[in-house]
């Protein structure tokens, strides 16, 4: 794979091409179109904040909790869209797979970038509630990109591996959404990480080695309060703190082979 | 890895007068025996030895040349392995043994309106299916008129495509294609597309083509054989078994079935 080859123009322009399809036709036919990739995660907020913030009182004593709720979910639909959206890619954009030559690695990424571009507009959302709660700017908010593309290089990661497996084994849309699920309760999205430390500060520290966990605090931390308890102000081990990144950077690496190396067969088996 | 352990497609650019060269090449599918879709079955299938696929030649030792600016027919029964051998040297399956060297810019048209969407306008359907092609925006946008025009369909331009009726989508995306300037193109059967009007255009378009690309064209219209090739192979059951002129290939293609 020489990159130039990757990059070239024919690529460039179909990535663009797919991009702006997917994201056209995402809400074809619906009455209120782009605005439900607004509507939905603030929807799930409002069901998630009435649920856990208020009947629960989940909150605790974290300042600016229902922004920092907000965030949390955002991010996480950020990389469940994702994930589902790039594992499936190749089934969708099977016809073209079929037809023409080209790398199969831009379905991948024109399926997950939709996803990008709905984050990057309820990021804006958040940042408006964030301002309305008091949340003060801070210089930190200039490292939130840095975790963005942490939790995107993770999302291509998992498309990538499980996207190829998917060619030949539809089980793992199933799988993955049982993974998703048991994911949701495994990452502090609506509880906060105090009330696991509270009990287990083991449990705690295992909740935080998850390469999403980590960048989902790490926004809330440098977007949102710095009380937010991190992977790096909680684990105090230097080479445990940097296990996400290692584990990302690890799944990238090893995805890519894989899909490179299966992806010469995806026209015959899809 | 050996030369011939595994398959080799390249693409390459010289001066030399051939554009693409063929030699051993096979290709098979693994065709499942028992279902193998699915975890579950995979892993039964291992635990009881069974491969789960019998392996399915296609192509079996194809060798050819097709030189620079030569217009080449493919003719065989359905099933014999044409469109698998078009579909490997566009680079969409990966040869399995021999090798493939491409000399110039491939354009394959292995079928048309790739990419078509439904529910997208005419005009999007235009940049999308010209982004197939290897078309930037720019460019389609200095011969949007053009496409329009060709297709006689100017008045459809902003309808969705599902209210165009198959033989418009078909003259559309034909009208797109034919804008793809290569080196060489690879045609699988787009040439019967529209009323006879638009056939017309069509022809004159192939002749256009003649002596100036190199094309390779699959069809089982002996008379476009005829008409438009400089050569012909008739393949059968993987293998060829004729390479010659386009009167004598058309006449053993007609006598598969006497």
């Amino acid at each position: 794979m020489n990159i130039p080859r990757v990059l070239n123009k024919k690529n460039r322009v179909l990535l663009a091409e797919l991009t702006k399809t997917d994201f056209k036709l995402r809400y074809q036919g619906s009455v209120l179109g782009y605005l439900w990739a607004l509507l939905r995660p603030l929807m799930m907020f409002a069901i998630l904040y009435v649920v856990f913030a208020k009947l629960l009182k989940f909150g605790g004593d974290i300042p600016h909790y229902p922004v920092y709720l907000l965030c949390g979910t955002t991010m996480w639909s950020f990389f469940t869209e994702c994930t589902s959206q790039g594992i499936q890619a190749m089934i969708a954009r099977g016809d073209l797979i079929r037809k023409i030559s080209f790398p199969k690695y831009i379905v991948v990424v024109s399926a997950t970038l939709t996803a990008v571009i709905n984050m990057l507009i309820n990021l804006v959302v958040i940042i408006i509630f964030a301002l309305i709660n008091g949340v003060e700017f801070s210089w930190t908010w200039f490292l939130v990109p840095l975790s963005l593309i942490e939790l995107y290089v993770l999302s291509l990661g998992i498309s990538f591996l499980l996207g190829a497996i998917n060619v030949k084994y539809r089980d793992i849309t199933s799988i993955w959404d049982v993974c998703i699920q048991a994911l949701f309760y495994a990452i502090p999205i609506i509880y906060p990480v105090a009330m696991v430390a509270a009990s287990s500060a083991l449990a705690a520290k295992v909740i935080l080695l998850n390469p999403i966990a980590q960048a989902i605090q790490d926004i809330r931390h440098n977007l949102i309060t710095p009380e937010t308890i991190t992977t790096w102000n909680y684990i105090s081990n230097p080479l445990l703190e940097f296990l996400p990144i290692i584990l990302i950077v690890v799944v990238l690496i090893f995805a890519a082979f894989y899909f490179r190396k299966k992806s010469k067969f995806f026209a015959e088996e899809i | 890895m050996g030369k011939y352990k595994i398959g080799t497609r390249k693409e390459i650019s010289t001066n030399g007068d051939i554009a693409i060269h063929v030699s051993n090449l096979y290709k098979g599918f693994k065709l499942p025996t028992e279902r193998a879709f699915g975890l579950k079955q995979a892993f039964f299938n291992r635990l009881k030895g069974i491969k789960g696929y019998k392996e399915q030649k296609v192509l079996n030792d194809i060798s050819f040349d097709v030189k620079k600016g030569e217009f080449v027919g493919i003719v065989g029964r359905n099933g014999s392995g044409k469109s698998t051998l078009l579909k490997t040297l566009a680079g969409i399956y990966y040869p399995q043994k021999g090798e493939i060297i491409i000399d110039g810019n491939l354009i394959p048209f292995i079928e048309l309106g790739v990419g078509f969407n439904p529910e997208l306008t005419g005009r999007e359907n235009v940049y999308l299916n010209g982004a197939m092609l290897g078309f930037s925006n720019k460019e389609v946008d200095t011969m949007y008129d053009e496409i329009w025009k060709f297709a006689e369909l100017e008045q459809f331009q902003n309808q969705k495509l599902k209210n165009y009726s198959s033989g418009m989508q078909v003259r559309l995306a034909f009208s797109i294609a034919i804008r793809a300037k290569g080196d060489i193109l690879l045609l699988d059967e787009v040439l019967a597309v529209g009323d006879a009007a638009f056939q017309q255009k069509c022809n004159n378009y192939f002749k256009s083509l003649h002596g100036n690309q190199t094309v390779i064209l699959v069809t089982h219209s002996m008379e476009n054989i005829t008409k438009f090739c400089d050569r012909a192979i008739l393949i059968e059951n993987g293998k060829i078994t004729l390479d010659g002129t386009p009167k004598t290939v058309a006449k053993a293609y007609k006598n598969l079935w006497s």
